[in-house]
């Protein structure tokens, strides 16, 4: 039951932010201006940074699976 | 033309990077007679160092030219590619965790190793390191227009400026030849780094300086107001089907690319390779920024006026070096102008060894499988220097323009190896070798004439087809047909199967 719920929130973590890539109408307009640019491309701009939270929240609960090689659990040394 | 002022620090900072280039064999030391230490850097990067190199990968002068020179003049279709890679590395994290590890586990160099030995088929293999090798070389050319459009902002107005031009592109390229050579993708990892930091700085200064430079009640207004054209706001009713068709084509396309799984295979680990993935979107933003710029630049009738000397085709081209020449100081532009011409330099070296790494492991090996691994490592460096004059012979022939449709034919190309190689991770009983040929072909043939139709036979500018469902992308319908073949086909061969050999018997 744990594990279904994992996988369920690992899936919604990958698609709403697919699905919001890909409903062009939801953005394709030119209200409210950001700065004098239209909706349509600041909207998709700053989704890009929302997109990183999510599929870091993925990263995040995918972590530590096995033989995955060195350094797969600890986060020491692991920026270079 | 650029100042004597902006020539010093482009050409000092260009030593520094063939400095780095050539140290690149010294860092983490390593036996470079080995594939996999010489391609993949010995498997052990970590998180910052992916980040940089995927970076690398995907944000190359398709970023810094192709998509502003497309927003300049369609407008808004073209910022696609926005929506498109925050795509695609959701895509990435659920594929390419799981490749790394298997290929880890089995020793996999490239996609084609890993379908080898899942389907056990060898003309799969083949037929989709063929597909790789094709689809980069335009990706190649592109880079190379890039570079030759800073050269040919830096050097316009001064006598002999074709010529100047071409020596130096040559120059550029026997010396990347000469590092990729000794260092491999150490080299190249060391110069992205570098490459990154660079077009950094680059896109700050660009944001913070264009919208100021042009004044008057906020720099996006006056650009917008300028334009006046609906094109350039939002996407028409009638491209929202190819805005949303271009976003998914190009998202399953990227990681398909030769060089971006070379970069992937090159991670330490699984989780390093996920949590730099999870952060590439940021680099994105950078790519919008650019991508603003084709309207911005309306704004600002230095550069438009400087633009307004080349014919209507070249002009998309120019507009972020142009906008750097005219909006920034003389020194900082020549600082900039590198980290274009190198954004173009360094993915070009990292496309041209994955090339090499196939042609030497899935197609030559293939054919002669006694080959020791010294001849192996020799023919790879020495293919990977052959690709590199391939694609710039291709630009020095081909007019530009027609460069960056063909890197559109390339998307179309490689998608179509999406079956056998991300359903081919998680499916196993369900696909089978021969349909799988038989719809990478399809896919393929079909995605050749509909991009031949939908542009008349003639040079290629759209890679949209008409349907009832509005104009698609070419690669996401030659990608149905794929997989309706490669799945369709696999249920009714195993459905034969399970009848010949009566129930029971059969898995």
């Amino acid at each position: 039951m744990k594990n279904k719920r994992r996988y369920v929130i690992l899936a919604l973590l990958i698609l709403i932010p697919s699905i919001v890539n890909l409903s062009v109408s939801l953005y394709n307009r030119n209200m409210p201006e950001l700065f004098g640019m239209p909706f349509f491309y600041w909207f998709q701009t700053l989704w890009l940074v929302c997109c990183s939270g999510f599929y870091l929240g993925f990263a995040y609960l995918m972590r530590g699976g096995a033989g995955e090689g060195r350094g797969g659990d600890s986060y020491k040394n692991d920026w270079i | 033309m650029i100042g004597f002022d902006g020539t010093i620090p482009f050409v000092g900072l260009f030593v520094l990077f063939i400095v780095l280039g050539f140290y690149g064999k010294y860092w983490r030391r390593g036996d470079l007679n080995h594939v996999h230490e010489w391609s993949l850097a010995g498997r052990r990067l970590g998180t910052a160092l992916v980040f940089f190199l995927i970076g690398a990968d995907i944000y190359t002068a398709y970023t810094f030219v192709a998509i502003p020179s497309g927003v300049f003049a369609k407008g808004s279709l073209y910022f696609f590619a926005i929506p498109y890679v925050g795509l695609t590395f959701g895509v990435a994290l659920v594929t390419m965790p799981r490749l790394w590890s298997l290929s880890r586990e089995k020793g996999y160099i490239t996609a084609s190793d890993f379908v080898k030995d899942r389907f056990s088929s060898k003309i799969l293999s083949i037929l989709i390191a063929m597909t790789g090798i094709i689809s980069l070389l335009p990706y190649i050319a592109l880079q190379i227009v890039g570079m030759k459009s800073v050269l040919t902002v830096m050097l316009s107005g001064t006598a002999n400026s074709n010529t100047v031009e071409e020596i130096s592109l040559l120059i550029a390229f026997v010396i990347l030849a000469a590092f990729t050579y000794t260092s491999g993708l150490r080299g190249a990892t060391l110069t992205a780094v570098f490459k990154d930091i660079l077009i950094w700085i680059t896109v700050i200064a660009l944001i913070v300086v264009v919208p100021l430079s042009i004044g008057g009640g906020g720099g996006f207004a006056t650009a917008f107001k300028n334009v006046k054209n609906q094109t350039y706001i939002t996407v028409s009713e009638s491209l929202v089907p190819g805005y949303t068709t271009l976003v998914l084509g190009s998202a399953l396309a990227l990681y398909l690319y030769p060089h971006a799984i070379n970069g992937v295979l090159s991670s330490e680990s699984a989780q390093k390779l996920r949590t730099s993935t999870a952060l590439l979107p940021l680099y994105g933003v950078g790519l919008a920024i650019m991508a603003l710029m084709g309207i911005l630049v309306y704004a600002v009738p230095s550069a438009m006026n400087f633009l307004s000397h080349f014919p209507e085709s070249s002009r998309g081209i120019l507009v972020v070096p142009s906008l750097i020449l005219y909006t920034m100081p003389g020194w900082f532009s020549g600082i900039a102008l590198l980290g274009i011409f190198v954004g173009g330099l360094v993915p070009a070296a990292i496309m041209a060894m994955s090339q090499a790494s196939l042609l030497t492991r899935n197609i030559i090996k293939e054919i002669k499988p006694n080959m020791p691994a010294s001849s192996e490592i020799r023919i790879t460096k020495i293919s990977s220097t052959a690709f590199k004059f391939v694609a710039l012979g291709f630009v020095f022939i081909v007019p530009a323009t027609y460069a960056i449709s063909l890197q559109l034919l390339g998307g179309i190309l490689i998608v179509q190896i999406l079956p056998a190689v991300f359903f081919g991770l998680y499916v196993k009983s369900s696909l089978r070798k021969e349909p799988l040929i038989v719809g990478l072909l399809v896919g393929i043939f079909s995605g050749i004439y509909m991009v031949e139709y939908t542009n008349n036979f003639g040079a290629l500018t759209s890679s949209l087809f008409h349907t009832t469902f509005g104009s698609l992308y070419v690669a996401v319908i030659a990608l149905v047909f794929n997989l309706i073949i490669s799945f369709g086909g696999s249920a009714i061969m195993n459905k034969k199967r399970l009848l010949s050999y009566g129930e029971g018997s059969s898995q």
